[in-house]
């Protein structure tokens, strides 16, 4: 066949199909190749070594181009899939997804929108279990036009799928395509599956999430993305650092110990504020100390924090006051060790008559204040220290009359137990507290960020910047700088005292739902409604790791106290825990029944908490997930699945947010629903 | 195939004033619209879970309209998620239900409470990783076993009373049919044959276990308040007895609740108004039940069988309490077990039949119920007792027969007589409790018969002829029969030290002696009376 035929069948073919891009580019790159008379011709087919390829696309393109053929070509290639082998049948069911969605996108796009529904719907329910939201979406595309307006529909039509198949597998689908001279279906998979074809036995079933899971940017970018160098390593001169040579210095000397317990005794008066409750538990903590300080070497905390390198701050950082400071060690050094024999305790604020409308909770690091962010634009904070004796001072308000100069000094009305902030001119959707609870910073659908000061009950400053409402904000671990996700699918870092912001996070394909700070504030990690978790290199705005494997949207967010491991945790309820270095998913955890709201990790590290819409607080052992796997190279870990600790279901509370205390006590917040 | 057809766009066209869309723009829009539509549900949904809601509100759907810029559609706020009704006859038509309300009426009407304000409450979810049992947390039993009844304890809960409790107890209504029918019965016509019927009903049918909570409180509220209807103690009792053969009841979680009504019917003062109630019946049968609870269950409750048997020993010792009760007592511990009837009744038995004498003694009184109750509690202690020592010679190891039969003819011509006086005394005690059934007429002969011919045995127990036989005949087999013939003389105090120095002898004699002692020590209390209980070969051992 002449050169120059192809050439023309190409154009024809392209012209037919509708792919005007790929036709400018193919033209464009065919006068090119006139120039230097290259032979290779076919770009649009670059994968398809085989001549043979070439003459089908011909006679394809010559043919009749009827919708029938899609819907034949693509139920025949359906029962010979599900009639091969068994051994291969689970690479060659890969295949059959993106062919689907594609025949589905070009009958689309042909205009053929009344065929395209039947065979959409003929076929859909091989997939739904796997892409039920996907589907979902595509369902709706009714026009070619919807086809280019759709973010979605437009990255899967810009981009190939990339699928590790095994050499027999890959003959034996080639085989099939030949003998069948099913052109049309041999089109699609050219055109939009890339083959990594890998010598040997199949992948086992286990690996399918990652390699079926179609995202905008092509697998290769995230790839290389993945390949870049992270720091994940501690902050140098941090307070854990600091406590372990303190530690040592403290244990010498008698009498430092007992100043120690003179200030412990102080810090329990101070905290009996916590209704009370933390006493207990600091009991327990003040044996642990004596069992710590006797033999501190034993310490496992102490091993396991320094064997994390230790990274420099590449933001400048806050001071802290030095009784802060003094403080947080204290609470540091009193710190319960926790792991799956010794299961922490949990302290639950149940949010009552919210009448739908919390949005959002938050709890400051020692668990004695409590926000909440409610539709009708209003932060609340409770203090929970003021709890047990709120209604004694109401009572007393109302006999000696001492109301007017009480509710002047008062925050914003006699009676109310909480604090009332109102600016927002929308639903406030996150709320966080900074790490030492002087300051608030909410987000909302106003697409504004405020930050509230709690000891002035005043908001000091209002950071716009966003375009569309502003889905979480989070303070970084040591305060004053914050990151914030959007609907307008950036992220943002923010430092408190500029109301611009400081860098601007894009490349997710859909909005960031949620975002959370490593640990050494060098990275922050965004989840997304395109189904994947990026981590962001604070200083250089780049992206440096894309995790790819959840199957819906990711609601929650947590990095491990050591920095090498991340928490997400979707819609569907599960939670995978991804390795940062590697970029890979460790484990995921499957257990709960419905959205994962929230996600946070013990002091120490051995523990994960997540709260979820089916009103259960679950512990996860993460000792036994993330070392014992990495030993085996992730191959088939399924020996050492992450175990389950503990369910703790409330009495129907969906649990909103958690959080570990600097001591390892668990605080949990969540709004009481009565539909459940 | 879509949602939106083509005449759904004529429709809403015609509604909106315009008239002649064409067909081309219809077929155009249709697609369209259901891609817009997608569009915002997509985004209310996202909405939605920021909100941190499963549930869609119009709520979500309006804030996803002002995300793409479009004005949202008023009039459609609510606090909670819509109810949505089906229209009649269209399978897929849905529609909100919106009342014509009458301004007047709305004016008119007071002022709605204003709802509660937000607050927050703090308790313990887990405490070191276990779930503390306080009302703010999910009863463990939900997830443990599917235990319906847990309306009592809610009651209970000291939460604010804006919670409302989230598990609502629903009966279906044939299950409601059924308990008012069962009561109905129950209080009514306890003696219909449809009462039986609907005993063996509630003792096989599976399915009520949602009743069970209702029954329980139902007996124990009427066991309190009708003490002295007695056929509806009866009743009651017997539905106990029903709903504890049913096995398809799991009604260990109630027992708390059922067990003191149960101990009342067996332990009270009076039962039912009128002499012809036969209440002894029904403290007969309360025992029995009672001690088939303690069997099933005693493995569970630990401290059942001992509460039980406290109370039970507690009335049985008490000499205020009337003699009914006594009975109640006696019966109870009886019926759980020979057991108890030794380690319980036996050591009390000897100072108790002091007291009790006189009562039954024509002399001393007059009243003739009392001393018919008397000698009611006479023969169940009788009964009890022997039955102790039936089980304690049973349990002997087969003796060797020469023995036996060297004494057999011997045996035989000795206990010919008591077994006639006994086979009399037997007959004469059990008659007054079942002819007293039948007719106080003849109360009058029986107690004075009674007394005639009873207190010879009693009284000068020790004395008659076939005593002295006796007595040397088992102590020639036995090693101490010098604390025998002590124990005649000093009685009580003696009996017991003679028990406790004959405790001290040699090990292998040790059982065998003991049951030795029981036997003559009861025997000295009842006279030959207790002799038809002591089967015949190990009777032959101590003759």
């Amino acid at each position: 066949m002449e050169e120059e035929e192809i050439e023309k069948a190409v154009i024809a073919y392209l012209k037919k199909k509708g792919f005007k891009q790929t036709e400018l580019a193919f033209q464009e790159e065919h006068h090119q190749h006139q120039n230097q008379q290259t032979k290779n011709s076919s770009s649009s087919i670059s994968s398809s070594t085989d001549p043979d390829i070439a003459k089908h696309i011909l006679s394809f393109s010559e043919s009749e181009n009827i919708p029938a053929r899609y819907h034949e070509g693509y139920s025949k290639l359906r029962s010979w899939t599900y009639s091969s082998l068994d051994l291969y049948k689970h690479e060659l069911l890969r295949v059959l997804y993106p062919v689907f969605i594609h025949c589905f996108m070009d009958l689309v796009a042909k205009g053929h929108i009344q065929e395209a529904r039947n065979f959409f719907n003929s076929f859909r329910e091989d997939h739904e279990m796997m892409h039920l939201r996907d589907l979902q979406k595509l369902e709706g595309v009714l026009s070619p036009s919807h086809l280019e307006e759709m973010e979605f529909a437009h990255s899967l039509r810009q981009s190939k799928v990339n699928i590790k198949i095994c050499q027999y597998s890959y003959e034996l689908l080639l085989q099939y395509l030949h003998k069948t001279q099913s052109i049309t279906m041999l089109g699609v998979i050219n055109e939009h599956i890339n083959f990594q074809v890998s010598p040997g036995q199949p992948a086992s079933i286990s690996d399918d999430a990652e390699v079926v899971t179609l995202i905008g940017s092509s697998q290769d970018d995230a790839n290389q993305i993945n390949q870049k160098e992270i720091h994940w390593g501690l902050l140098e001169g941090s307070l854990e650092e600091r406590l372990e040579k303190a530690g040592g210095l403290l244990s010498d000397s008698e009498k430092a110990e007992g100043e120690v317990k003179e200030t412990d005794t102080e810090e329990n008066k101070k905290r009996s504020a916590e209704g009370g409750k933390q006493g207990s538990s600091i009991k327990k903590l003040k044996k642990d100390k004596v069992v710590g300080a006797a033999g501190k070497t034993a310490r496992p905390e102490a091993n396991a924090v320094s064997m994390a390198p230790r990274v420099k701050p590449e933001l400048a950082l806050p001071v802290m006051p030095t009784e802060v400071e003094q403080s947080i060690l204290e609470d540091l050094r009193n710190r319960v060790q926790l792991s799956s024999m010794a299961l922490p305790s949990v302290s639950f604020y149940t949010f009552i008559n919210t009448h739908n409308s919390l949005n959002c909770s938050s709890i400051s690091h020692d668990g004695s204040l409590v926000a909440g962010g409610f539709s009708d634009s209003s932060l609340k904070v409770w203090d929970m220290s003021k709890l047990g004796q709120q209604s004694a001072t109401s009572i007393m308000q109302g006999d000696n009359d001492l109301a007017p100069t009480e509710q002047i000094l008062g925050t914003s009305g006699g009676k109310r137990s909480y604090t009332l902030f109102q600016g927002h001119s929308g639903p406030v959707y996150s709320a966080t507290f900074s790490p030492l609870g002087d300051f608030i910073l909410s987000s909302s659908a106003d697409s504004t960020i405020r930050l509230w000061s709690t000891k002035l009950n005043a908001n000091l400053v209002c950071y716009k910047g966003h375009n569309y409402p502003v889905w979480d904000v989070q303070f970084s671990p040591l305060g004053h700088y914050f990151a914030s996700s959007s609907h307008d699918r950036t992220a943002r870092i923010w430092s408190m005292d500029r109301i611009q912001p400081l860098r601007i996070m894009a490349g997710h394909l859909s909005d960031v739902d949620c975002v959370q700070w490593h640990i050494n504030c060098n990275y922050i990690a965004t989840g997304s409604s395109d189904k994947t978790v990026r981590l962001w290199d604070v200083q250089s705005g780049e992206c440096v790791r894309i995790f790819i494997g959840h199957r819906s949207m990711v609601l929650s967010l947590a990095m491990s106290p050591d920095g090498q491991y991340m928490a997400s945790g979707d819609e569907d309820g599960t939670i995978m825990m991804w390795d940062l270095s590697s970029g890979r998913c460790v484990m995921p955890l499957m257990g709960h029944m419905s959205c994962v709201w929230s996600l946070a990790f013990s002091c120490e590290g051995s523990l994960l908490a997540s709260g979820s819409a089916d009103s259960t607080v679950k512990l996860w052992d993460v000792t036994t997930s993330t070392k014992v796997p990495r030993s085996e190279e992730n191959k088939s870990g399924n020996t050492s699945r992450l175990r389950s600790l503990k369910t703790l279901p409330t009495k129907s509370t969906p649990v909103y947010s958690l959080r570990f205390s600097r001591r390892n006590l668990l605080f949990a917040a969540g709004a009481l629903s009565k539909s459940g | 195939m879509s949602i939106v057809s083509k005449e759904t766009i004529e429709v809403i066209a015609q509604s909106i004033g315009i008239v002649n869309l064409s067909a081309d723009v219809a077929l155009a829009l249709a697609p369209d619209v259901e891609y817009r539509m997608r569009e915002v549900m997509q985004e209310a949904i996202k909405c939605m879970r920021h909100s941190k809601r499963t549930v869609l509100t119009t709520d979500d759907v309006d804030i996803a309209l002002n995300l793409r810029n479009v004005e949202p559609i008023y009039g459609f706020t609510s606090g909670g998620p819509l109810r949505f009704k089906r229209a009649v006859g269209h399978k897929n038509l849905f529609y909100i239900d919106d009342k014509d309300l009458d301004f007047k009426d709305v004016i008119e009407a007071p002022l709605p409470k204003a709802p509660l304000d937000t607050a927050v409450v703090c308790h313990w979810l887990a405490i070191e990783g276990v779930q503390p049992a306080i009302p703010e947390n999910a009863p463990v039993e939900v997830i443990a076993a599917p235990s319906d009844g847990k309306k009592f304890e809610q009651k209970d809960d000291g939460l604010p009373v804006d919670i409302k409790l989230p598990i609502k107890h629903v009966l279906s209504r044939e299950l409601q049919l059924y308990f008012d029918k069962i009561i109905d019965l129950t209080v009514n016509r306890s003696d219909s044959a449809l009462f039986k019927e609907a005993l063996v009903s509630l003792a096989t049918d599976s399915g009520l276990h949602p009743l069970v909570p209702y029954f329980t409180y139902f007996i124990s509220d009427e066991v309190s308040r009708g003490l002295n209807d007695f056929n509806l103690l009866f009743a009651l009792m017997r539905v106990v007895w029903s709903l504890l053969q049913n096995p398809h009841i799991h009604i260990e979680p109630y027992l708390h609740q059922l067990m003191p009504s149960v101990v009342t019917c067996l332990v009270a003062k009076r039962i039912g108004n009128r002499l012809a109630d036969n209440h002894w019946e029904l403290r007969d049968f309360t025992a029995n039940l009672v001690a088939s609870i303690c069997k099933r269950f005693g493995h569970v409750y630990n401290n059942l069988q001992t509460r039980l048997t406290k109370t039970l020993l507690h009335a049985f010792l008490d000499p205020k309490r009337s003699m009914t009760q006594h009975y109640g007592a006696i019966q109870g511990l009886a019926a759980l077990g020979p057991n108890m009837v030794r380690l319980l009744i036996v050591p009390n038995l000897e100072p108790y039949l002091r007291l009790l004498e006189p009562e039954m003694l024509l002399e001393k009184q007059k009243n003739e119920i009392k001393r018919h109750e008397a000698w009611c509690v006479y023969g169940a202690l009788l009964r009890a007792t022997g039955q102790s020592i039936y089980d304690r010679l049973k349990m002997f190891p087969a003796l060797p027969s020469p023995p036996a039969r060297v004494f057999r003819t011997n045996g035989r011509v000795v206990t010919s007589p008591p077994n006639k006086r006994k086979a009399n005394n037997e007959h004469l005690e059990q008659q007054p409790s079942l002819k007293k059934i039948a007719t106080d007429g003849p109360m009058d002969v029986v107690p004075t018969n009674l007394s005639s011919n009873m207190q010879p045995p009693e009284t000068k127990g020790p004395v008659p002829s076939t005593d002295p036989d006796m007595g040397p005949s088992s102590s020639s087999r036995q090693i101490p029969h010098g604390s025998i013939s002590d124990s005649r003389d000093r009685k009580g105090k003696g009996d017991s030290r003679a028990m406790k120095m004959s405790a001290v002898l040699t090990q292998t004699w040790r059982d065998d002696l003991k049951s030795g002692h029981l036997l003559v020590s009861l025997f000295e209390l009842f006279g030959e009376s207790i002799l038809p209980f002591i089967p015949a070969p190990e009777m032959s051992l101590f003759l």
